[in-house]
């Protein structure tokens, strides 16, 4: 896919720039700026963004009137809408036409960062083999008669994993019936399914096929994989709604609507788009962009949440460890030899700040640290968050370095994180002690965004809200 | 007399920037701080009657035992029944706050935390 287009909505000259500034920093995304709701539209209909950051409160035209005729015209697009009034109404206003998240001035540049990353791999896991499968022979076992589109995930490591989880998660609030154990158990399957196929084969495919009443979710292995019993048992519970074939399992969910699409009709009745139109997909496709012929909306981060716990059960160290390939172990127990280094190069950083010495560090530690990680299936935001650190110190190298202060409390706070890291890795990898890993993976991503908080500056914790207070009992 | 605050959390970074926040009570005598890694050594030491202190300051989830079930075991025992307990946690979802609340904590604070905001609140707590 080509560079993401992110178009950022705001009358003020000065929140615009600030932005520009936040969004710059990341690679992968062309930026237009609109100043207000109805240069917005005209951008949309000319330049076709594929995420906007948008003002709520504006001249002319305000956030929720371009928002709502935007997701109308492209229901593809994903609009984050940013207020400085808390408003739950408006937030339910903005949800209940599609807008993807909601986030309060003063802007966190590490949250909107983060929010337009996930969005970013959301949008890139969409693109898949989208035009190599044809799009008429249906592959799942259950039924020929599907609708033209199917959407293809390419599965090959924990962020891909993610990525389904959060799609069918959305699809499962959105259009499924399914009964709630049963989808719990769906879930389960997907993800043991997910693993098994990463860790025997490398990489597999997911396609998903619909038709108005049902969705098919077919899992396409490289070659055969073999089955823990667990695996077995959830498959059997699904009793006729999954087939284990030789290369591919085939599961089956019902969709909420049971009756016939006369779509133009009863789809304007529900709150929310139940299905996509195809006639509202056609534009994109004509566009040689298909990858991003469907609609998307983003997870909430409490619903990120959610679906760690429910998609990601309590998994204890031993269990854990059982799990992953000896060859992703050996680099976790290999980081052993870093250490030292790790303590050695903050020290060096400390006696000579230069900006060779932060990227010593960087680039030689956090960054084997961040590679390592990156093959663990529940860390994600572990390594999320050193490779953000990675990048906040090189973007602040020299506030570090020409303040001897910050450098100070920058390594004293970076070494503790070191310990931290050092007991994350003899409790689950070596001692196999700890009783549920997935904590430590939010753990650790506070951590590291307070550390950036208190070296990036205190300004942002001037405000007056009270978002980030002690709540009293 | 310096109020003691403790603060119980699995990570040192955590422990660190907390400290780093409170460096100004710490540096003019306000309060004394000490911290735990384990909270099972701290309720140890808080039943034998080696510790003692005037505000706590808790994470929820560590590896040994749980910062709500800490709470509650400290919470059960008459000589700190009145002693205010902070929780620090990057848990925010109500089920936990309101199991917090019902355990008798003062607070809920949650992670990253502003640091101004901890101070503000601790002071408010302590009385200082």
């Amino acid at each position: 896919m080509d560079n993401l287009r992110l178009l950022i909505v705001d009358d003020v000259e000065d929140n615009r720039m600030l932005l520009q500034a936040i969004c710059r920093k990341m690679e992968g995304f062309e930026i237009e700026e609109a100043s207000d709701g109805i240069e917005a539209v005209e951008i949309a209909e000319q330049w076709h963004p594929h995420i906007i950051l948008m003002d709520v409160m504006m001249p002319r035209m305000d956030g929720f009137q371009a928002s709502k005729i935007i997701k109308e015209r492209y229901p593809q697009t994903i609009i984050v809408a940013l207020t400085a009034v808390i408003d739950p109404n408006m937030e339910k206003n903005m949800a209940s036409i599609g807008v993807a998240a909601y986030i309060h001035k003063p802007v966190d540049k590490n949250l909107i960062r983060f929010k337009l990353q996930s969005f970013a791999a959301l949008l890139h896991s969409r693109e898949g083999e989208f035009n190599k499968l044809s799009t008429k022979e249906a592959v799942n076992l259950f039924s020929r008669d599907i609708r033209r589109f199917k959407t293809i995930f390419e599965i090959s490591d924990a962020e891909s994993i993610m990525d389904f989880g959060n799609w069918i998660l959305i699809r499962h609030d959105e259009t499924l019936n399914v009964p709630c154990r049963r989808m719990d158990i769906a879930l389960e399957l997907f993800y043991e399914l997910m693993r098994q196929g990463i860790r025997q084969s490398g990489s597999m495919n997911i396609i998903v096929e619909e038709n108005y009443e049902e969705l098919f979710v077919t899992l396409k292995f490289k070659n055969m994989i073999d089955l823990h019993p667990k695996t077995e048992a959830l498959f059997h519970e699904l009793g006729e709604n999954a087939i284990l074939g030789e290369e591919c399992a085939y599961i089956r969910l019902t969709m909420h609507s049971y009756e016939k699409p006369d779509i133009t009709a009863k789809e304007a009745d529900k709150p929310k788009p139940v299905v996509i139109q195809e006639a509202k997909v056609e534009p994109i496709i004509e566009q040689a962009k298909p990858a991003i012929a469907k609609e998307v909306k983003v997870l909430e981060t409490n619903e990120k949440e959610m679906l760690r716990q429910s998609f990601v059960r309590k998994t204890s160290a031993i269990e854990y460890v059982q799990d992953i390939g000896g060859d992703v172990l050996d680099e976790i127990r290999d980081l052993e030899s870093l250490d030292e280094e790790w303590i050695e190069k903050l020290q060096a950083l400390e006696t000579e700040p230069t900006l060779e010495n932060i990227r010593q560090f960087t680039d030689n530690v956090l960054g084997v640290y961040v590679r390592a990680i990156n093959n663990l299936f529940e860390f994600t935001a572990l390594a999320y968050a050193l490779s953000s650190l990675g990048s906040f110190l090189k973007e602040h190298a020299d506030a570090i370095i020409t303040d001897p202060k910050k450098l100070k409390t920058l390594v004293m706070l970076t070494e503790h994180l070191g310990s931290d890291l050092t007991s994350w890795r003899d409790h689950i990898f070596g001692l196999q002690d700890t009783a549920d890993i997935h904590y430590l993976d939010s753990s650790f991503f506070s951590s590291c965004m307070q550390i950036e908080q208190i070296i990036g500056n205190k300004e942002v914790a001037s405000n007056d809200d009270d978002d980030d207070g002690m709540e009293f009992f | 007399m310096a109020k003691r605050v403790i603060i119980v959390d699995d990570s040192r970074a955590v422990i660190a920037t907390a400290e780093l926040a409170l460096e100004a009570l710490i540096g003019s005598g306000v309060i004394e701080f000490k911290s735990y890694l384990n909270p099972a050594e701290l309720l140890g030491n808080l039943q034998s009657g080696a510790e003692n202190f005037d505000l706590l300051i808790s994470d929820v989830n560590m590896p040994e035992m749980n910062g709500l079930d800490l709470a509650r075991s400290i919470k059960s025992d008459e000589r700190f029944k009145t002693k205010p307990i902070i929780i620090l946690t990057t848990e925010s979802s109500e089920e936990l706050k309101m199991k917090g609340k019902e355990i008798g904590v003062t607070g809920w604070m949650v992670k990253p935390f502003n640091d101004e905001k901890l101070v503000k609140s601790l002071k408010m707590v302590l009385g200082v």
